[in-house]
């Protein structure tokens, strides 16, 4: 202690700096007016497209409400209403009843196998949607693997997916992880003391479930709910695959052969539509956001939650396990399975055994043509999109959580704003912006850049939401220790936070990733001949009724979605499953 | 020239008034101290020199340089104030070993890559952390790391030195020798220091000055004795260290001092610069420990400011004894070295320990 050191006590030469340098906050107010600007952008020609009485790119025209009021008078945009609203309440009531419980018995009880269990719920969020609904038909649907051999040996009817409760019932098992997710982070949070309080006062274990762990649970369902509703309010895969054949029209659908079909195509009543969807929407997340105001009273602050206390099933132990085992084996192995046979087949029956019907032609035909042209588009994107978004994402979070930028407060709700939003009106706004920005814009529509920019910013709310907790958990102090010591707003970002948030942008990178191939409704309104991706070709040719090449195309966006993930889960080890409770 | 002159700081949280009128100056080579109750404006203040908070008026200039002014509308950024701080956390970056947490205030400063070791090596040995040099932060011990956080905040040579509570994270233990060896290293290298606690012991013990904030207000500034035996407010006696207050009525005055009539009629004689007028209410301060007390069978205490008592209560801590008292309807807490085995008690109120608070 008392060891006596000299030191030459003379101060270092003072901070230096070159003037030419743009200061951080010109850099700041340039991130927030991109970020904004992106998102909020393509909304400016929606609405400008909607009020005018004739399509953008024809000359003339005036302002007019005719559009709203056409499309208020379609009897047909009606029934598309009706039909959307039964479809998103029945999704909703399925999905949230279904993943609460799976979250509970994953949670709070000593279910066998829970952990493994709970990570495979997480499943359908991450694999390609529109090829595990693709699985679905091959499986499910009229004339389907298995309903054909259930109808043919048991004399039973399966589920008709045909219909708009069976089409809820697939859109279920798509959307439930978001209400499992929720829910097991909230309880995840709660203290289970709580529980463990009311049991103590003498409730059994049935109670103490019915009267605290449900109602603590009540935020958690209600705005998953609300997510999930307008989620399934904006799904254009289900039913435009199993709904078109069948007339039944939803919004989305209605939209979009309006859109492709119409007399005159891209017509102001599209943009009419689109704009009502976008209210709808917009007002669910406002509301939305209110409860997550709300969510704070339900908080309970009691500290460490010690190691959760289970709820013991006794003898349900084994007969839940396998239940819930089997819903993910019949909702996610089962349509895989049968995307991969129908993949090697020439057609798929029960009658003949597959091996008589072994091809390879399926996968041959994906080495050339517009079936490599869209894999190659769809790898590219990915792969730039990934990276592009992530950085982006990070400057924007640094500007919106670690600034003094005066508008920084609105770049969170800005930055989630898209994920509320049905792809279908992104790829309608942007196709509008692009053909109103001249030369830029018409060269984002040409190629497949276009598509890019619409992919990123539908889905850049899952980066922010993977970003925003490593940051959050960045103590402040360590920045302000850097500007203490002489390093100005970007040096301390780039030297500091930025290295601290590493693993978040690496999980980033392998959510957008996987988010970007898999897409595909913005870019059904941004598609042109030459300018494929996976979706859209996949979608196109299974409505042309060749299902063969669709089946091994969903296969190649089923096996890079979990080579991607297991690279990153494996060897970058991310968590990525975090951002779809946003 | 580092001297810190802070000038009539407001600043406003919503409602609350964060800072009111705060001014105090720093001399060279001083160790001052802001000591306060949690929310009493001393980290606002002090992260106003340091640059992270704005105040909305006022006028702060260290060494000649104005750091802020709000006629002004000056405000220099806090990367180019040049101070060293120590966080509340340390914030030692967890992502880089004490070599680069330490080599990064140079590498900003574009120092030459073969100045920067030496240097290092220089500083670490002044905070006797030179064997820890490539260690990272999560393989040190808290005591470790604040020592890391203060090599940070020294190797540039700042022109101040600020300190956040660096001791809180500390156990009692190492908390004291931090002290005494954080003041020791001050003295020497003769930098001038500004210090936020909330610690009065802490703040008696090291400071060469202390300012007592209360509720975004500077109550009282002055040496720690000043601070403890002649408060000038009840805040500020009651904040640092146990005090009686007793209230009475100004009976008699004559050169240097007055007699109050307290509780029950009795007299107490105090010292007193400032004359009084007749009547008026005055509340006195006086601590425990400069009560004399004695049992009243044996006692030779007699005279003025003497009082008969009766025990109610007493409790041993370790090196003292603390005596609840009643005499009268007043009551009062006595310390004593040693113990005082009787229920009846005779205590003497020294003159001169007795100051006028507000």
């Amino acid at each position: 202690m008392a060891q006596v050191t000299t030191t030459t006590y003379e101060p270092v030469a003072p901070v230096r700096r070159s003037r030419s340098l743009p200061t951080a906050g010109s850099l700041q107010w340039l991130v927030w007016l991109v970020v904004v600007g992106l998102i909020l952008g393509p909304f400016i020609p929606l609405v400008y497209a909607s009020i005018r009485d004739r399509p953008l790119y024809e000359a003339g025209g005036a302002f007019t409400a005719g559009a709203y009021r056409d499309l208020l008078s379609d009897t047909a945009f009606w029934h598309a209403a009706l039909h959307t609203l039964e479809y998103a309440a029945l999704t909703t009531t399925l999905s949230v009843v279904a993943g609460g419980a799976i979250a509970i018995l994953v949670a709070r009880t000593d279910l066998p196998w829970r952990k493994a269990l709970g990570r495979l719920t997480l499943l359908p969020l991450l694999l390609p949607s529109l090829g595990i609904v693709l699985g679905w038909i091959v499986v499910w649907g009229p004339g389907g693997y298995l309903s054909s051999l259930v109808h043919t040996h048991l004399h039973l009817g399966t589920l008709d997916i045909n219909t708009i409760p069976g089409m809820s019932v697939i859109e279920a098992t798509r959307l439930l992880p978001v209400a499992y997710m929720t829910c097991e982070a909230a309880l995840a949070r709660a203290d289970s003391s709580l529980e463990d309080a009311a049991r103590s006062a003498g409730s059994s274990p049935i109670r103490v479930l019915r009267s605290i762990t449900i109602p603590m649970l009540r935020p958690a369902l209600l705005n998953s709910g609300t997510l999930i509703f307008t989620l399934s309010i904006a799904s254009l895969g289900i039913p435009l695959l199993l709904g078109t054949q069948h007339n039944i029209q939803f919004l989305s659908t209605y939209l979009y052969l309006q859109w492709t079909n119409g007399a005159t195509p891209d017509s102001p009543l599209v943009s009419a539509g689109a704009m009502l969807l976008l209210l709808v929407a917009t007002l669910l997340l406002l509301l939305r956001n209110r409860m997550l105001g709300a969510e704070a009273r339900y908080i309970s602050v009691a500290g460490k939650a010690g190691r959760t206390a289970m709820l013991s099933l006794r003898m349900w132990r084994w007969p839940l396990a396998i239940v819930v085992a089997l819903y993910i084996v019949f909702s996610t192995l089962v349509p895989v399975i049968g995307l991969a046979l129908m993949s090697f087949v020439a057609f798929l029956t029960p009658l003949i055994a597959p091996w008589h019907l072994f091809t390879w032609s399926n996968w041959h035909i994906l080495g050339s043509g517009i079936y490599l042209r869209s894999i190659e588009h769809s790898a590219l994107l990915a792969l730039i999109g990934g990276l592009v978004t992530t950085a982006l994402v990070a400057l924007a979070t640094l500007v919106a959580h670690r600034s003094k930028l005066p508008t920084r407060k609105s770049l969170p709700f800005v930055m989630l704003y898209p994920r509320a939003i049905p792809g279908l009106i992104i790829g309608i706004g942007f196709f509008w912006a692009y053909l109103l920005t001249g030369a830029p814009g018409s060269w984002l529509r040409q190629g497949i850049w276009g598509i890019l920019l619409a992919f990123c910013i539908r889905n850049l709310p899952f980066a922010y939401v993977v970003m925003y907790p490593t940051m959050a958990r960045i103590g402040e102090e360590l920045d302000r220790a850097g500007r203490s010591v002489g390093a100005g707003w970007w040096r301390t970002c780039r030297s500091i936070v930025l290295p601290l948030l590493k693993p978040a942008l690496f999980a980033s990178f392998v959510l957008m990733f996987v988010e970007i191939l898999n897409d595909y409704d913005p870019a059904l309104f941004l598609v042109r001949p030459g300018t494929e991706v996976i979706g859209t070709t996949m979608l196109d040719t299974f409505l042309q009724g060749i299902v063969g090449p669709v089946a091994s195309l969903a296969m190649v966006q089923v096996g890079v979605t979990v080579i991607v993930l297991a690279i990153g889960t494996l060897v970058l080890k991310v968590r990525v499953t975090g951002g779809h409770d946003a | 020239m580092p001297e810190i002159h802070v000038d009539s700081l407001v600043k406003q949280f919503g409602e609350q008034r964060a800072l009111d009128d705060v001014s105090f100056d720093v001399a060279e080579g001083e160790l001052f101290t802001l000591l306060g109750p949690s929310g009493c404006g001393k980290s606002t203040t002090l992260m106003s020199i340091a640059g992270f908070q704005t105040p909305e008026e006022g006028r702060i200039e260290v060494g000649g340089d104005v750091f802020y002014d709000a006629a002004r509308r000056v405000s220099v950024p806090a990367e180019r104030r040049n101070l060293g701080i120590v966080f509340q956390s340390y914030a030692v970056w967890p992502h880089m070993t004490v070599f680069d947490n330490l080599a990064f205030p140079l590498r900003v400063r574009k120092t030459k890559r073969a100045a920067i070791r030496p240097r290092v090596v220089e500083v670490l040995d002044l905070v006797e952390m030179g064997p820890y040099i490539d260690r990272y932060p999560h393989q040190l011990s808290g005591g470790q790391q604040q020592r890391v956080a203060l090599a940070r905040a020294l190797v540039y040579s700042p022109s101040v030195l600020l300190l956040d509570e660096p001791f809180s994270n500390l156990d009692a233990k190492l908390r004291e020798r931090a002290r005494a060896w954080v003041k020791e290293l001050q003295g020497r290298l003769g930098l001038t220091t500004v210090f936020v606690t909330h610690d009065q012991d802490e703040a008696l013990s090291m400071s060469d000055r202390v300012a007592v904030m209360s509720q975004g207000e500077v109550q009282q500034i002055g040496t720690p004795e000043e601070i403890y035996r002649r408060p000038t407010s009840r805040f500020v006696a009651e904040f640092v260290g146990n005090v009686n207050l007793l209230t009475g009525e100004v009976a008699a005055t004559e050169r240097g001092r007055i007699a109050l009539e307290i509780a029950g009629g009795r007299k107490l004689w105090i010292d007193s610069e400032r004359a009084q007028q007749p009547r008026a209410q005055v509340t006195v301060a006086v601590r425990p420990e400069a009560l004399r007390l004695e049992a009243a069978e044996t006692s030779t205490l007699n005279g003025s400011n003497t009082l008969d008592a009766t025990v109610r209560s007493v409790a041993f801590l370790g090196d003292h004894y603390q005596y609840e008292l009643e005499t009268g309807d007043l009551s009062l807490t006595a310390q004593t070295p040693r113990a005082v085995f009787a229920e009846r008690v005779k205590v003497h109120i020294p003159a001169d320990a007795c100051a006028i608070v507000e």
